[in-house]
């Protein structure tokens, strides 16, 4: 060992400089904004094509959106999703989910769902919160697909924008499909290269 | 093929050769050009063509280019000619098609998302593969969907008018229930007239419908075709063996579909003779019985007088107990048993093994003995064949078919609408002798109306009229000079103007008749209810076996006596030895030959051939208190014979009732053990169809709750009993009775055998056949001027189809009496208004309706239905021959109150 490595050493004993070295990141950090948020407590914020627990939509009239169309079933590729769909009894033609599954301790949150539904009944949410003791209330039935929908409307709205699914509120219902409504008489004239 | 068939029996088309992309290709003269073209594996898209009808070129897709003509033409309506030069690939053509769609497409509304054809959609499918993505002026239509009627919704906002529901229910079915109607603005297929739809409901339309116009009501909605588990089986309703595709999801039946699709429409129409892959409303809507709510799913035992659920162990422990004491005490020939040609064929060949064996008694019957016992003993007796002698190609490609006793249209559609074709595509001539007015007798050429319970008088009248005109084939009737003198002899005492007047059929109806069935190249009988359901069966048969064999008809190809059945299996319980008379194979029970063998095969001493006992002895000896215990599988006797029976006292006498059954019947409901039992869509085996093809029944689902299979219950059984068997699935049972019945399955084609006449003719004939042909007086008192009549609906089989809801919906139990309206306003009777129905055997108050398919002099009741009880004021005759108990007509009294 070099006489100039001894009184380094000696140097850096004498002064506690190890210690000194250590506590500057520590004192660094006293000077500027923690990193770490203290969750419960505090909550990052969370980006609008975040991929979070699913829900089910209305349209602001407060109609069901989902046409029951099991579209997003086939999508699923973890199959954690079961549609029942039924004709409406009231409104006939118009079909219906009356049972909606979703298992969402299967769901790989992949989004292939939301981009099958072709009436943008299914949203993300920024909901990822839903840690519970009992294993079978994860099994997400409609009702709870609707209140998640319900909740976080404006989330699920941002997700279907932010993912180019929807355009704006008006179009919502006409995007990309038009489904027949109940019609009572024929009320249309008839296209001009049919008559 | 499109267009007539080029080739039938009597013309051979010429060979013409064209030229198709090049390539040179002989086809036969007069076809559709389309057809040539799909014949070389080429397929050219087209959605308004199926090859059981003639093309209607409406959808503008089948577009090829033909040398010298300057626009595309239309391949299906097109007919193929000697020299054509045809492309059918190309940029112009593809353009050319992409437009049709295109124009399909703009009144279509693109909701596939909630359609139900969605996925399994022509008009999605062409649009896919001709890329339309791109819509300019699309155009909604705003129809209303037409929703009533009880089965089919129609939907013509999605209509692309492609004209083949009209086509397949005018052309296929020659039903003719729909049209097309100017509404609103828009061609639309509406119902005939635009009422409600008031159909047979036989569903072709919905079958082949390309795009989602037309939907099932029973399962709109409910799933994607590529959710459900298709299984291909066979119909469990008649005996006709109608393939289907049972569509489940889980443990429901979602619906039926059947090889008639869009999907397959390339086909020769020639094929068709086989079946066109259709359905009837039965196997089509009658699905909901498989998966109902009131299926028996726990076994159950009689404990102080009520019926508890049990678990199978200590069920099946009891029942052996039970069944083990009795024979100890009261030897074999106490026990019995009963089962329902609605069993498969490895079930019924276990069941008549378990009976033989197990239990050592001969006493055992099938659904058989009503009525198709007696074709099957008078064919095997006069021509060594135990079946119908003709299949569905001999009936489509016929020339004259006398349907006497049959309302075929009602009991098998589906053999219906093979005589349809021999009527539309190849010009038969078709004779109907019924007492009702049949919707066959609406397409006949010689429809006639006789007086009810005639039909033997029929057959005298016929045989008597080609023995006078001499239209008789002197190479049959000179082989048997002896056999043909005695017939002549006992022809000779018949009177024919008594024939006519107790037939109402006239002398010139007769000799009309008896020629143009004898003169035909291919001449057919079918005769089915009202021939073997009726008293004099046997004989009957026997009778109408002479008319074929003095005209030559007998053993000559696409000729001879068939029936049809009304249970999908009597056929096999039949060959599979369900009956006191047979063992498997239709070997004789007495024959000693047969019975070493089976006894050495099945490795047991067969019980006596003194003791066997059919049905009604069975009842019998239930009565008298012979028979201890029943077995009854399927079986509802209970429910089916009319009270002077006194089944009910049979069966309260019995120590031991075991019912095994899918319902809760009401033989059940006296059941000691009810044991829960499995449909045909919960297991494996195969029918024998009236064809005598066998067919395959396939699992769909799982049982439903604890039912079991009954073969798997009657193994359990057997063992129990201290047989060795070890089955493990109805494979196993299959490998032996193919190694007993070597040829039996014959991969489902029906077996062809020669007709032999010799013994029949040269042994006893001439002094039987006297007997045969006696005037039989009418009898009945002018106080009973109408004949009641008991018979199939078209919408129900049997006491089976009563469960299905969808059924129940279309055709559900009115209650009523069913009269020709004349007679009603002769009695001044208003519909609705209650009447005293009166026989022998007892009377009843009922309401009445008007029924136009009813005959003046007649009323009806269908025999589904037992409330009220009308089956009750029948009387039972039995055949001294064949014990079939007949019951299905009766004298009655109608007075209003």
């Amino acid at each position: 060992m070099s006489i100039t490595a001894l009184t380094k050493k000696i140097l850096h004993a004498a002064l506690f400089y190890e210690i000194w070295d250590a506590m500057k990141v520590t004192f660094r950090h006293m000077l500027h904004r923690p990193m770490t948020f203290q969750y419960p407590r505090e909550h990052r914020t969370i980006p609008d094509a975040h991929r979070g627990a699913l829900g089910l939509l209305r349209y602001d009239d407060g109609r069901e959106r989902c046409v029951g169309c099991d579209l997003c079933e086939v999508a699923c590729p973890s199959h954690c999703i079961k549609v029942i769909s039924a004709e409406d009894a009231t409104r006939p033609l118009q079909r219906y989910a009356s049972e909606f599954y979703i298992d969402i301790t299967k769901c790989v949150f992949c989004g292939y769902c939301v981009e099958a539904c072709p009436v943008n009944a299914l949203a993300m949410t920024k909901m990822y919160e839903y840690s519970t003791h009992d294993k079978r209330s994860l099994l997400f039935d409609k009702k709870r697909l609707y209140d998640i929908g319900e909740r976080h409307l404006d989330d699920g709205k941002k997700y279907l924008y932010a993912h180019n699914q929807e355009k704006n509120l008006e179009e919502s219902r006409e995007y990309r499909y038009y489904f027949p409504q109940s019609v009572a008489k024929a009320t249309q004239t008839p296209p001009k290269h049919l008559s | 093929m499109g267009l007539k068939p080029a080739t039938n029996p009597d013309v051979e088309a010429t060979s013409i050769e064209l030229s198709i992309d090049g390539k040179t290709v002989t086809a036969k003269d007069g076809v559709s050009l389309y057809d040539v073209i799909s014949m070389t594996g080429k397929i050219i898209p087209a959605m308004c063509y199926h090859y059981t009808f003639d093309p209607f070129g409406s959808c503008g897709m089948c577009l090829v280019m033909q040398e010298g003509k300057k626009a595309p033409v239309r391949s299906c309506t097109a007919k193929a000619a000697a020299g054509m030069v045809i492309r059918t690939e190309g940029e112009d053509l593809f353009l050319a098609r992409k437009k049709a769609v295109e124009k399909h497409l703009s009144v279509h509304p693109l909701d596939c998302p909630v359609c139900d054809a969605d996925g399994h959609c022509e008009l999605q499918d062409m649009a896919f593969q001709h890329g339309v993505t791109n819509l300019a002026n699309a155009k909604q239509k705003f129809i209303p969907e037409d929703t009533r009627s009880p089965v089919l919704d129609f939907n013509m906002n999605r209509c692309i008018a492609c004209a083949e529901c009209i086509n397949v229910c005018k052309d296929v079915l020659m039903i003719d229930a729909l049209q097309f109607m100017k509404k609103g603005g828009f061609n639309q297929v509406v119902p005939k007239g635009d009422l409600p739809l008031n159909c047979e409901f036989c569903g072709d339309c919905l079958a082949v419908c390309p795009v989602g116009a037309i939907t099932n009501k029973f399962s709109k909605y409910l799933y994607k075709p590529w959710q459900m588990k298709k299984t291909t089986t066979t119909c469990n309703y008649c005996g006709d063996g109608c393939q289907m595709y049972l569509e489940t999801k889980d443990e429901e039946v979602v619906r039926v579909t059947s090889p008639l699709s869009w999907k397959n429409k390339w086909g020769d129409r020639s094929d068709t003779a086989k079946g066109h892959g259709g359905l009837c409303v039965r196997g089509r809507f009658g699905f909901e019985s498989l998966d109902s709510q009131n299926r028996l799913v726990h076994p159950l035992v009689r404990e102080n007088g009520r019926l508890v659920e049990k678990p199978w162990l200590e069920a099946m422990h009891g029942l052996v107990d039970r069944f083990v004491a009795i024979k100890e005490k009261y030897g074999p020939d106490a026990i019995a048993g009963l089962v329902t040609a609605r069993c498969t064929n490895e079930e019924l060949y276990l069941f008549q093994k378990l009976m033989r064996t197990a239990f050592g008694t001969n006493q055992l019957d099938s659904s058989a003995r009503y009525g198709h016992m007696n074709f099957v003993l008078a064919s095997k007796h006069a021509i060594g064949l135990g079946r119908a002698s003709n299949d569905w190609e001999d009936l489509t490609k016929a020339k004259a078919i006398i349907v006497i006793g049959s309302n075929i249209t009602e009991t098998n559609p589906l053999t219906a609408v093979r005589i349809k074709e021999a009527v539309r595509v190849y010009r038969a001539q078709v004779v109907t002798f019924d007492s009702a007015i049949t919707n066959m007798s609406k397409l006949a050429s010689h429809p006639f109306l006789i007086k009810p319970g005639t039909e033997g008088a029929v057959i005298d009248g016929l045989v008597k009229a080609a023995i006078d005109l001499d239209v008789v084939d002197e190479a049959a009737v000179g082989k048997h000079p002896q056999a043909f003198e005695a017939l002549k002899k006992a022809v000779a005492s018949l009177s024919m103007e008594q024939l006519t007047v107790q037939t109402g059929l006239s002398n010139e109806v007769f000799r009309e008749i008896a020629r143009l069935f004898a003169e035909a190249p291919r001449s057919i009988v079918l005769c089915s209810e009202g021939i073997v359901r009726r008293t004099n069966g046997y004989q009957n048969v026997l009778k109408l076996m002479d008319l074929a064999w003095i005209t030559g008809k007998l053993g000559q190809p696409g000729c001879g006596v068939s029936t049809v059945t009304e249970e999908p299996n009597e056929q096999g319980a039949v060959d599979m030895g369900t009956a006191s008379e047979f063992l498997p194979g239709q070997g004789r029970y007495g024959d000693p030959e047969v019975r070493d063998r089976f006894a050495k095969a099945w490795d047991a001493v067969l019980p006596s051939s003194s003791s066997g006992a059919h049905l009604v002895e069975i009842l019998r000896r239930c009565r008298t208190g012979q028979i201890k215990a029943l077995y009854i599988l399927g079986e509802n006797p209970l429910a089916t014979l009319p009270a002077s029976m006194e089944v009910r006292a049979g069966l309260e006498r019995l120590e031991l009732l075991v019912v095994q059954d899918p319902f809760l019947t009401d033989t059940a409901k006296l059941a000691h053990f009810v044991l829960p039992a499995c449909t045909y869509a919960e297991k494996d085996g195969t029918f024998t169809n009236f064809e005598g093809r066998v067919l395959r029944v396939r699992q769909a689902m799982d049982p439903r709750g604890e039912s079991l299979p009954d073969w798997h219950i009657m193994t359990a059984l057997a063992n129990a009993m201290g047989c060795q068997w070890d089955y493990q699935s109805a494979n196993d049972i299959q490998s032996e009775i193919m190694k007993l019945l070597p040829g039996y399955y014959n991969l489902g084609q029906p077996r062809k055998t020669a007709p032999t006449l010799d013994t029949y003719l040269s042994k006893g004939y001439t002094t039987k056949v006297g007997e045969r042909y006696q005037a039989t007086p009418e009898i009945h008192a002018p106080t009973r001027p109408f004949a009641l009549l008991m018979g199939q609906l078209l919408m129900h089989s049997g006491k089976l189809s009563v469960q299905a809801p969808g059924l129940i919906t279309i055709a559900p139990n009115t209650a009523k009496l069913r009269m020709n309206a004349r007679d009603l306003e002769h009695l001044g009777l208003q519909e609705g208004m209650k009447v005293r129905l009166t026989s022998d055997r007892g009377s009843l108050q009922i309401a009445v309706q008007a029924d136009q398919s009813v005959a003046p002099g007649t009323c009806f009741f269908p025999e589904h239905f037992n409330e009220p009880p009308v089956k009750d004021l029948m009387t039972v005759t039995v055949d001294p021959t064949t014990g079939v108990p007949s019951f299905k007509q009766m004298w009655v009294n109608v007075e209003p109150v």
